[in-house]
C-alpha cells in the first residue's frame, strides 16, 4: 500500500513538473524581449509572412534558431508623389535603407504631369541622426565626387520611413517589448507601439491582413510631420534574385489625409545589398554645431 | 488493477517528460561551451581550453591542424558567426560588429527545408552583418553588381584559389624558427575553391619593393611577432581575388593585408585588416574568426578530391550557390 502510495506520488510530481517546465518553455519560445505571449506570437507571424525569420537545414546547422535576417534593402518603383509644394508629379522612385546601422537613402526624380518643367533630382539621406542632401550617391565624402549638404532638422522625418515599412514594423515592435500591444479592429489584428530613440513620442500602429502581412501602418505623435499613413499591397518576392523575402508591390503613403506618395514597385531587392551610408566630415561638423541635433538612435 | 494503472499513469508520465527532455538539450545550451560539448544550435565563441604551448624561443606554438570546429566553408554556424552574427541561445542573437539585438525565435520544428528554400536563406544570412568595407563611392554600384552576378563574376569560381584574406584563417599551420607554412586545403561541391599554401618567412627581411612583384594570389608575406600575437605583413597580390568571403569584393594590385593570429589554448583567433586606399575610403577589418585545435592529436590532414567544378554550368538564375 505504501509502495503504491509512493509510486502514485511520484508520478503525480513527474506531471506536475512536466507541466511546469513546459508552460515554462512555452513562455521562453514565444516570449521575445518582453512581449506577452500573443504578441510575440503574432509578430513571429509577420517575421515569418515577410521571409524575415529564417534558418538553414545546411549540414551542422539544423538547430540553429530563426533570426531576423534583414538588415539592407534597395527598392525601385515609379509613380506619383508629392513634393510638398505640388502634387501628383510622376516620380521615379529608388530607395537605399539599412537598420543595422539605420539609415535611408531616397532618391527621386520628379517630372509634372505634362513634362513641362524641368526634371526634380534629389538625394535625401540619413544614419543615425544625421541628414544631408546629396548632389549624387556618396558625394562629399571624397573631393571631386558632388557635394553634400546637411540637413538635420529632416533627420526624424527621414528615419521615421524605416520604421514604417513592414520590415521596420516586426523590428520595432519587438524593440517596444511589453509596450507592445496586439488588438483586434473589425475582424483584423492591430499591433500598436511606440518608437524610441529620437522618434521616441511617436506612436505607430500596424494593421495585418489574414496571411499575417502588414497592410497600414499609421503613426501618431505631437510632429504633424510624424504622422503618417501607409498602405501595402500586392505582396509577392520582388525580387531580381528570388530570396524568399516578401515585399509589398505597392505603397501608398498620405499625410493629411493627402496621397503624398504612391509607387508601383519594380524591384525590391531584399537579400542584403552592399550598401553604405558614411557621413561626411562636412555633415559630422554641422552636426557638431548644432547640439542636440544628432541624438543618438539607441533603442531603436 | 492498481499496479497496471500506476504503471500507466508512471509511463504516461514518462512519455510527457521526453519532449521536455529533448527541449531542454536543445536550449539549455551553455553561451560558453567546451570543444567536447560545442552545441551547433549556438556559434559563440567557445571557452578556451588548455594551455598555449611554446616554442623554445618564447612564441606561442600556432603549430596544429585548426579545423576543430568545423570551419570549412560548409560549416553555416562558423559562416555566419565569421560574418558577424553570434547566435547564443534558442531566443538570443547580435551582430559582432555593431553589437545590436537581432531578433531570434527557437527552432519549433526539426521539418527539413528544401535546398532551393535553405540556399535563399543562406544568401541572406551571411549577407545580413553590418561590418562592411566601405569602398569609394563611384565603386559601390560595382560592388554590388559583382556579388549580385557572382554566379558568373566571382574569381574564384572554376576552382581558382580564393585568395588573402578570402581564404581565412588556415587549417594547418607549421611553425618553424624562421618561417612558417600554412596551408588552406580546397573545397569541392558547394563552394569550390583550389588548395592554396603558403611559405611565410619570419627571420626579420623586409618586402621586396611593390613595384617589383609580380602580383599573386597569396602575396609577398613576411611574419613577425608582436608580443604573442603573429603579425602577417602581405602584399604584391594579383587582382584576381575577392578579399571577403562574399559581396563582391574586389581589390587592386595595391592592396595591403595585414593578418594577425593569437592563440588562446585550443582558440585561434584571426583578423585581416585590408588597406587599399585605390578603391577603399578606409582600411576595413573582418570579424574576428576563431578556430578551434583539433582535438584529435593524431588527426592529419587528409587529401581532398580535386577540385571539378560542375554546378556553374547548370546555374541559370542569379540565385547564389
Amino acid at each position: 500500500m505504501l509502495k503504491k502510495a509512493n509510486t502514485m506520488r511520484l508520478s503525480l510530481i513527474a506531471v506536475v513538473m512536466v507541466f511546469a517546465f513546459e508552460t515554462a518553455q512555452a513562455q521562453t519560445n514565444n516570449g521575445t524581449a518582453g512581449n506577452t505571449p500573443d504578441v510575440s506570437k503574432t509578430v513571429r507571424s509577420v517575421a515569418e509572412a515577410l521571409g524575415m525569420a529564417r534558418r538553414t537545414n545546411r549540414a551542422g546547422a539544423a538547430r540553429l534558431p530563426f533570426i531576423d535576417v534583414i538588415n539592407r534593402m534597395e527598392i525601385w518603383g515609379s509613380g506619383t508623389s508629392s513634393d510638398g509644394s505640388r502634387t501628383g508629379l510622376k516620380t521615379e522612385y529608388h530607395v537605399a535603407l539599412s537598420y543595422n546601422p539605420p539609415a535611408v537613402r531616397l532618391e527621386t526624380t520628379r517630372t509634372s504631369q505634362d513634362g513641362g518643367a524641368a526634371p526634380q533630382h534629389t538625394i535625401q539621406t540619413v544614419r543615425d541622426s544625421y541628414a544631408w542632401n546629396e548632389s549624387q550617391p556618396g558625394a562629399g565624402l571624397e573631393p571631386g565626387w558632388g557635394t553634400a549638404t546637411p540637413a538635420m532638422a529632416a533627420a526624424k522625418q527621414r528615419l521615421l520611413q524605416l520604421w514604417i515599412l513592414p520590415y521596420g514594423v516586426v523590428k520595432a515592435a519587438i524593440a517596444a517589448g511589453d509596450k507592445t500591444k496586439l488588438s483586434t479592429e473589425n475582424g483584423v489584428a492591430v499591433i500598436t507601439y511606440p518608437l524610441s530613440g529620437p522618434l521616441t513620442g511617436v506612436t505607430v500602429k500596424a494593421t495585418l491582413d489574414q496571411k499575417n502581412f502588414v497592410t497600414k501602418v499609421e503613426t501618431q505623435g505631437d510632429n504633424p510631420a510624424l504622422v503618417v499613413e501607409a498602405d501595402y499591397s500586392d505582396y509577392a518576392d520582388h525580387g531580381e534574385a528570388l530570396s524568399g523575402v516578401q515585399s509589398p508591390g505597392h505603397i501608398l503613403q498620405k499625410q493629411g489625409g493627402h496621397p503624398v506618395l504612391d509607387i508601383q514597385i519594380k524591384n525590391w531587392d531584399g537579400a542584403n545589398p552592399y550598401l553604405v551610408f558614411p557621413v561626411p566630415e562636412n555633415v559630422k561638423k554641422s552636426a557638431a554645431q548644432e547640439p542636440g541635433k544628432a541624438a543618438t538612435t539607441k533603442g531603436l | 488493477m492498481g499496479s497496471l494503472r500506476n504503471t500507466l499513469v508512471t509511463l504516461c508520465a514518462m512519455l510527457c517528460l521526453l519532449p521536455a527532455a529533448v527541449a531542454f538539450a536543445q536550449d539549455a545550451t551553455p553561451t560558453t561551451p567546451t570543444t567536447a560539448t560545442m552545441d551547433r544550435s549556438i556559434n559563440v565563441r567557445p571557452k578556451p581550453t588548455g594551455v598555449t604551448p611554446r616554442t623554445p624561443d618564447g612564441h606561442p606554438d600556432l603549430t596544429g591542424l585548426w579545423n576543430g570546429a568545423g570551419g570549412d566553408l560548409g560549416s553555416l554556424p562558423n559562416q555566419m558567426h565569421n560574418d558577424g552574427i553570434a547566435i547564443e541561445s534558442q531566443t538570443s542573437s547580435h551582430d559582432v560588429y555593431s553589437g545590436a539585438r537581432i531578433a531570434t525565435w527557437p527552432v519549433t520544428d526539426r521539418k527539413p527545408i528544401d535546398d532551393t528554400e535553405g540556399e535563399r536563406a543562406a544568401t541572406l544570412l551571411r549577407r545580413v552583418g553590418s561590418n562592411k568595407p566601405i569602398y569609394r563611392p563611384k565603386y559601390w554600384e560595382m560592388v554590388k553588381e559583382l556579388d549580385a552576378n557572382a554566379n558568373e563574376e566571382d574569381p574564384s569560381n572554376n576552382c581558382m584559389p580564393a585568395g588573402i584574406p578570402r581564404g581565412g584563417p588556415p587549417t594547418y599551420i607549421g611553425q618553424f624558427p624562421s618561417y612558417f607554412i600554412f596551408i588552406y586545403p580546397g573545397e569541392g561541391g558547394l563552394i569550390a575553391t583550389q588548395t592554396m599554401y603558403r611559405m611565410i618567412p619570419a627571420d626579420g627581411r623586409k618586402h621586396t619593393p611593390l613595384a617589383d612583384l609580380d602580383g599573386t594570389y597569396t602575396g609577398e608575406g613576411i611574419a613577425h611577432w608582436e608580443g604573442d600575437t603573429l603579425v602577417v605583413d602581405t602584399w604584391g597580390f594579383n587582382t584576381s581575388t575577392w578579399f571577403d568571403q562574399l559581396g563582391g569584393d574586389f581589390h587592386s594590385e595595391n592592396m595591403h593585408v595585414v593578418e594577425r593570429f593569437h592563440r588562446d589554448g585550443n582558440e585561434l583567433t584571426w583578423t585581416a585588416t585590408v588597406d587599399d586606399p585605390d578603391v577603399l575610403l578606409q582600411p576595413w577589418t573582418t570579424t574576428p574568426r576563431i578556430e578551434l585545435l583539433n582535438p584529435n592529436p593524431k588527426a592529419i590532414l587528409q587529401e581532398v578530391l580535386p577540385c571539378s567544378e560542375r554546378e556553374l554550368a547548370h546555374a541559370v538564375t542569379k540565385d547564389h550557390h
